[in-house]
């Protein structure tokens, strides 16, 4: 061999090693990109990422469909090779999907359109929107093909429609925050999850429902209470019909908030269901005693019963859980377990660390891997079920930089910064919105100054915050009081602190259900307006100022910002002066008042304004409060 | 310590050192990394715990870097208790320049080998360990015996910790008679220390917990029984121990411990984990022969010996690497010289059902020569909750009277509450494993006020401050 032939031989195996290298290198940065969907910087751009929130496969597995929450489209991937075949464009914020039996059909519930995609999965586009109701959360058909159920968030309901023409028949009234339902084996019976409380007592603990359908009579059989329970999310049950299973939160909002560690804030747990465990319900926890699973979403049975596994959005893990041990549990023990931090340990086999914020899983059809979306990774974590590992994980394309807004999602949505794990900023604020729930927060004595949580949409221009008004912007709010009495451990840097802000500011108030469209008022909704603005009462007497609707609710968001004594301090409260909350979607977030004491708005003045010090109201009818309230709600 | 007969000069020790050792081959290469040991002929690790010597005839720190074995501090007496910083490049350690010195708390960087003194104490201060935010905490040798205490590493933290409670300087944290020893700092920021069961009155020596401005202290689990001592925690959040002389470990999911099947040995607590989860650990054959450092594989049947010295033993390993920095307390102690402790259901205990309904719950602390001082009685809801406002640090016993006077259950031993500290305890004990029923406890219904057993006047600028100000 020539020297001339020796070198180019040498330039072109070092050429080649450079470019094995090279891939090499490559694939290694692009799978710890993948595994984390984390590029390093953050760029101040708004940028739309896919979000995937929940997948279905089509039903000869050649197909695997991904809802993508934040850019308003279905992906359509390739099941094998998971490459994308296509994008479809659905309504805003799509929440939840489904399959027709024949596979003909995707229905797509589009929770801030209040519409109903209908894709063609032939065609692979949309072939109908239907007009839905308010904030429709999940989708079902049942298996005739002549009906669709719809869980609607905000109305509190399942709306029953017809399958081919979109019409609605009926609704059923089912318990508040409706959101997530599956069908029993055999398509009798529907099981309706809520992620908010129903309304309780005061200080009383929480109460869930799930409501039960039969799909052929289309009537509500059944609410099966869920005691203690705040926020339920994916219901799933086993292929042989005979255990049903719901993920929840179990709050502890009725105990001060002196510490977190066992299980002082929150447990996770899961509401069994069924035959299997003698046809009542058995509440089991998902913790350990010095670590989480917060906020569990997403669960599946494996097609064998012999796993189930749940998704953690705080903690970023999935939790395998042994059903055959589970079950000998359940029957050799004595309840209540949930109490008991160790009991865990008697039935879950696997933790299994994924993307951030999970939510949805799927099977794939020969069960042996389950596919887990990561929410705020953008990716899919492919599980290999025998090995309980993470066999590989799939990218879903969307931007490669992280934006100032996603970061600060992220640690929203993280149970990491809290000790061991335990919460996070969405456990009270579920879907970056509220609970439902009062809480007795340490700093101010045990029993002391029990405060509401409140929606945290359109916070921009409504500081200060606290109900007192302590807290004079949100990085005091969010930093270090969120330290020193939520997360009791060390919090977030300064620039995460910022971004979490920065996400937290951003977040828009949702359309609201009870504006006409182009925001005329109604009758009653005008006569409502003009109770909230006016100078006189009905004896002719002037109001005074500081006692008028829309002096202290006044501007865009209905406050002026300031600190009032409206007459509603408790004997437990240390101050009279009450900051004025904004108005912005009242209608959703009951209860009402500083300590969440009013069930309704109606009690807000029937029941603790017996002065008039909270607005002169004591002079109207229950027909002229009912215009207020009508009024008040298209804030 | 204070009764050191003798401590070799140093440069006895050196040559004693370079002369003795008897290395395995390289066992850089198989730890991968360098390791501190503290050599020393005599070593009773639980003396601590009657405030006595552990190192009865002297100790010394030694460097093993490559299979070579070295004297870390030559120019000390004595030198122990070696804790390599989160970034890897200084070594905290216990020494004593002089023979006569007390054991002081100094620092040595490792790149230049100079050596700084962090504290200056009137008495022993020893086993010392990093904490976040530029402290670090350390037993203080008392009357009582040792006490754990905290205080700054004299550089200036990136942090400042707002709450005033959480003060610069010297922070005692143990608040019982008896001692208190520090073996780790966990993960999630908790001090893990050693002392007696029944805490302040007994002689068991059992694992404890406690955060970094001394409140929140409690037992590690509630599976008391033979002693237990030496913890660590490991990458995976377990804390290994020494359980009698065998090892035993605590895992997140269970309430009681695991035994870990490791060689036959006896043990000496202070493991160190490697890189590839090995285990450093000190051991030997019999109580006649001296620890020796070796190297084990959970799962495997046998261990390497790393590191050994005739006549010495080779005790408490160290790796020179850099390792993950726990979570920093913030510590929410009120501007308060007295306590809140709200008890949710004072019937619930492992220890079973009570054999009648409490009505009252007593409280006792200590006077200063240790005997029990009644402060005082407060009601037990229905619901078997109270609410007592109770004297910060200092030793606490509380015991479940019936309508009669009667002793229904009383605590075995003693605890204490931070001043400042608001503290809820589910049931008496009832174990780490039992968290609160979600309801408002009774007496918060009837009450928000504390019944007062402080049997003090009280300071408390928290009520004169600006409400909302949290």
């Amino acid at each position: 061999m020539s020297r001339a032939m020796q070198s180019r031989l040498r330039a072109a195996l070092g050429a080649g090693l450079a470019v094995v290298a090279a891939v090499l290198c490559g694939a290694a940065l692009w799978n710890a990109w993948a595994a984390d969907g984390v590029v390093t910087g953050r760029v101040g751009d708004r940028l739309t990422y896919p979000s995937p929130l929940e997948m279905l496969f089509s039903p000869d597995g050649a197909r695997l469909y991904v809802l993508c929450n934040d850019s308003d489209e279905v992906r359509v991937l390739n099941a094998s090779t998971y490459a994308e075949i296509k994008k479809i464009a659905v309504g805003h914020k799509p929440r939840g999907f489904t399959l027709s039996p024949d596979g003909k059909r995707l229905f797509v519930t589009n929770s801030w359109d209040d519409t109903l995609s209908v894709i063609d999965t032939g065609l692979l586009e949309v072939a109908a929107t239907w007009p839905e109701g308010a904030e429709p959360s999940s989708v079902v058909e049942d298996r005739e093909g002549k009906r669709l159920f719809v869980a609607n968030r905000i109305s509190n309901d399942v709306a029953v429609l017809n399958a081919q023409t979109g019409a609605e028949e009926k609704r059923l009234a089912a318990g508040r925050g409706a959101s997530y339902m599956t069908f029993s084996p055999d398509g009798r019976r529907l099981y309706v999850t809520h992620v908010y409380p129903n309304l309780t007592e005061h200080r009383t603990a929480p109460e869930s429902e799930m409501t039960v359908i039969d799909t052929a009579r289309a009537v509500v059989v059944d609410r099966i209470p869920q005691h203690g329970i705040a926020g339920v999310f994916h219901v799933a049950i086993s292929a042989d019909g005979r255990l049903g299973v719901a993920a929840e939160l179990h709050p502890k909002n009725l105990v001060p908030l002196a510490h977190l560690e066992h299980g002082g804030a929150f447990e996770d747990t899961l509401t069994l269901f069924g035959a299997d465990v003698g046809n009542r319900t058995v509440e089991i926890p998902l913790d350990e005693l010095e670590r989480y699973v917060a906020r569990p979403f997403g669960v599946a049975i494996s097609p064998d019963k012999s796993r189930m596994y749940v998704t953690s959005g705080g903690s970023e893990i999935v939790t395998v859980i042994d059903v055959r041990r589970l079950l000998n549990y359940v029957r050799t023990h004595r309840a209540p377990f949930v109490q008991d931090l160790s009991a865990s340990a008697n039935y879950v086999v696997a933790r299994v660390a994924v993307g951030r914020d999970p939510r949805g899983m799927a099977f794939t059809p020969d069960g042996h891997s389950v596919l887990v979306a990561n929410r705020l990774s953008d990716t899919i974590s492919v599980i290999d079920t025998r090995t309980n590992r993470v066999a590989s994980t799939i990218q879903i394309a969307g931007p490669k930089q992280l934006s100032v807004l996603r970061y600060g999602e992220q640690t929203f949505y993280t149970a990491r910064y809290s000790f061991q794990g335990q919460i996070g900023c969405a456990n009270c604020h579920i879907d970056s919105t509220f609970d439902g729930l009062e809480w007795d927060l340490e700093p101010d004595g045990f029993g002391r100054n029990i405060v509401d949580n409140r929606l945290i949409e359109d916070l921009k221009g409504t500081d200060p915050y606290k109900w007192n008004g302590g807290n004079p912007n949100l990085p005091t709010e969010c930093g270090p009081r969120t330290e020193l009495y939520f997360w009791r451990s060390e919090n977030y840097d300064d620039l995460t602190l910022t971004d979490l802000v920065t996400y937290m500011r951003s977040l828009e108030s949702r359309p609201n259900r009870w504006k006409l469209p182009g925001y005329e008022l109604t009758a009653a909704q005008e006569r409502g307006k003009e109770i909230f603005e006016r100078k006189v009462d009905k004896f002719g007497q002037p109001i005074a100022l500081k006692n008028r609707c829309n002096y202290c609710h006044s501007g865009l968001k209905g406050t002026d910002q300031k600190s009032f004594d409206v007459g509603t301090k408790r004997a437990t409260d240390d101050y009279s002066l009450i900051d004025t909350p904004q108005l912005r979607s009242i209608a959703l977030t009951a209860p009402y008042l500083h300590d969440g004491s009013a069930a309704t708005l109606e009690e807000i003045w029937t029941i603790y304004n017996p002065e008039d010090k909270h607005g002169r109201t004591n002079d109207l009818t229950k027909d002229e409060l009912n215009d207020l309230i009508e009024y008040l709600r298209t804030r | 310590m204070r009764a050191l007969a003798k401590v070799l000069p140093a440069g006895v020790l050196v040559a004693l050192s370079f002369g003795l050792c008897g290395f395995a081959s390289d066992p850089a290469q198989k730890v991968g990394a360098d390791i501190i040991v503290t050599a020393a002929p005599v070593y009773a690790p639980l003396a601590v715990l009657r405030g006595e010597e552990r190192f009865p005839k002297g100790a010394h720190l030694l460097l093993i870097h490559e299979g070579t074995a070295a004297p870390l501090a030559p120019h000390f007496a004595a030198s122990a208790d070696a804790q390599v910083s989160f970034d890897g490049t200084m070594v905290l350690f216990a020494g004593k320049r002089n023979e006569g010195d007390p054991w002081q708390i100094w620092e040595l960087t490792l790149a230049n080998r100079t050596v700084r003194k962090v504290l200056t104490t009137p008495t022993d201060a020893e086993r010392p360990f990093y904490l976040p935010s530029e402290r670090l905490i350390y037993a203080l040798r008392t009357p009582q015996g040792f006490r754990l205490q905290s205080d700054e590493t004299g550089r200036k933290p990136k942090f400042t910790p707002m709450n005033p409670s959480a003060r610069p300087g010297p922070l005692q944290l143990s608040y019982v008679r008896a001692s208190a020893f520090p073996t780790d700092v966990l993960k999630d920021g908790r001090i893990l220390f050693e002392s007696g069961y029944p805490l302040g009155s007994g002689t068991t020596p059992e694992m404890y917990l406690v955060y970094a401005d001394g409140s929140g202290v409690e037992s590690y689990r509630c599976d008391h029984g033979r002693a237990r001592w030496g913890g660590e925690q490991l990458a995976s959040g377990d804390v290994v121990f020494t359980h009698g002389a065998s090892l035993a470990r605590f895992t997140s999911p269970l309430a009681h411990e695991e035994h870990v099947t490791a060689p036959p040995a006896e043990y000496a607590g202070a493991i160190a984990e490697t890189s590839t989860g090995a285990w450093l650990l000190s051991a030997r054959a019999s109580a006649n022969a001296h620890y020796t450092i070796r190297l084990w594989t959970p799962g495997t049947a046998a261990m390497e010996t790393v590191a050994a010295e005739t006549g010495e033993n080779l005790v408490e390993p160290v790796l020179v690497a850099p390792r993950t920095t726990p979570k920093r307390h913030p510590s929410a102690l009120h501007p308060w010289n007295y306590a809140n402790l709200l008890a949710l259901d004072a019937r619930l205990s492992r220890d079973g059902a009570l054999k009648g309904t409490p009505t009252s719950v007593r409280l006792e602390t200590q006077d200063a020569e240790g005997r029990a001082v009644v402060m005082g009685t407060a009601p037990v809801e229905r619901d078997g909750s109270f609410f007592v406002e109770v004297p910060g640090d200092t030793p606490l016993r509380f015991t479940l009277l019936d309508a009669k006077g009667a002793v229904l259950r009383q605590e075995r031993g003693w605890f204490w509450a931070r001043s400042g500290e608001q503290r809820i305890c589910v049931g008496c004990h009832t174990g780490p494993e039992r968290s609160p029923d979600n309801r408002v406890p009774a007496v918060l219904l009837r009450t928000t006020t504390p019944v007062d057993l402080t049997r003090a006047s009280k300071t408390d600028s928290a009520r004169q401050a600006k409400p909302g100000g949290r």
